[in-house]
Order: C-alpha cells, then sequence, then structure tokens
C-alpha cells in the first residue's frame, strides 16, 4: 500500500479570509472548535464531506485546502 | 478542555473514588465463602452504587451549570470517531471478562466470587471506554 500524510492551509486560508477564528469555521461546518484545531493541527482527517464544507467556505478547490503527500519508502 | 472530556474524566473519578475501595474492601474483608445471600456485601455494593450515582448527578449537574453554547453542540463527526473507538476498545475487554466469568469461573468458583467478578470486568470495560475518551481528546485524534 502506498503511505502518505495529509497537510492543510486551513490556518492560512483563515488568516486570507478576514481572521477567520477557528469557531467561526466549525460553526460554519457544524463541528466544535477542538475538531477545526484538531484538523490543523494534522492529528485528525476529516471526513469527505466536511473537507468539502472547508473547501466552499473558503471558496477554493479542495486540493487548494489539503493535500496529500507520499511517503517515501524506506 | 471539551466538555466530553470533562464528564469522561467525571466518570473515571467516580469509579476511582467508589468501586476502588469496594473492590479493595472485599478483597480484603470478605471471604469468598460466605453464604448467599450475604448481607453485608449486599449493603457495601448498595452503599458504592448509590455514591457512585450521586458523584455522578452532582458532577453532572456543575459541568452543565459551567457549559458554555459550544459544550452544548451535538456530537460533531471527530466526537463519534472518539466514541466509536472507546465503546469498541471497552467491547473487548466486557466480552473477555465475560467469557470468564460465565465460562470459567462457574466451574471453580461461586456465589460473591463470579458477582464480584463480573462487576470488576464491568467497571474494567467502563474504565477502558472513558480512558480511550480523555485520551482521543489528549492527544486531539
Amino acid at each position: 500500500m502506498i503511505k502518505g500524510s495529509i497537510s492543510n492551509r486551513m490556518r492560512i486560508l483563515r488568516f486570507q479570509s478576514g481572521e477567520m477564528s477557528q469557531a467561526q469555521l466549525g460553526q460554519c461546518i457544524g463541528v466544535t472548535r477542538q475538531t477545526i484545531a484538531a484538523i490543523e493541527a494534522g492529528k485528525y482527517s476529516p471526513s469527505l464531506d466536511a473537507a468539502f464544507r472547508i473547501a466552499h467556505v473558503f471558496n477554493v478547490p479542495l486540493d487548494e485546502v489539503f493535500q496529500w503527500e507520499v511517503k517515501a519508502p524506506h | 478542555m471539551p466538555y466530553r472530556e470533562k464528564t469522561a474524566w467525571l466518570a473515571l473519578l467516580a469509579m476511582a473514588v467508589t468501586f476502588g475501595p469496594y473492590f479493595t474492601m472485599t478483597a480484603a474483608r470478605f471471604p469468598a465463602s460466605e453464604p448467599m445471600p450475604d448481607l453485608r456485601q449486599l449493603g457495601l455494593f448498595a452503599v458504592t452504587a448509590i455514591v457512585e450515582m450521586l458523584i455522578l448527578g452532582a458532577g453532572h449537574l456543575y459541568l452543565r451549570r459551567r457549559s458554555t453554547q459550544e459544550d452544548r453542540m451535538p456530537l460533531d463527526e471527530r466526537d463519534q470517531a472518539i466514541m466509536r473507538r472507546s465503546v469498541s476498545s471497552a467491547y473487548y475487554v466486557l466480552i473477555a471478562g465475560m467469557i470468564l466469568v460465565g465460562c470459567v469461573m462457574p466451574f471453580n468458583s461461586n456465589g460473591w466470587s463470579i458477582i464480584n467478578a463480573a462487576l470488576f470486568m464491568i467497571v474494567a470495560a467502563e474504565v477502558v471506554h472513558y480512558g480511550v475518551v480523555v485520551f482521543s481528546y489528549r492527544r486531539q485524534a
């Protein structure tokens, strides 16, 4: 299986959207502030549905919010 | 700290201060060979269960009064994932315990030994359940 890791640009996009707070973003997509913090920290991967909602809030395509990079095999 | 993590800490605390002493006293004071029904043992269990309910009731009331609007939000997808993970972890502990209590212990134990072993496995499963909840919220998973 190909191994990879997910990263995101949510923090940058929040600041570009008028310094939107984690709580405000959470309210827009129906999750708690803690969940937004966990997604931003890369500790939790959101569902596809939530990922699309986040991209919709920032009005950008999904791959501008989330990136997936292949981990180099050892 | 998320509201659900606080309630998980409360449940762990309630179990520690009630069932901790219960199992310690049971192991130290009550011989397993006492005839049924052992009213002292039954009384100890009743007091333990009532004290736990009181702690949980008072704790939930206190936490509810101090909760914010965000705390009252329904479970989001991450909360649900944490709940699924914690319940499935606790299930394995519970099922292993019930196999031990229901299929093995009847051959070499009786009476309160079996009842207390069943209670212990239920409490152990609950500790795993709330422990996984706390651990998951702590590491933001």
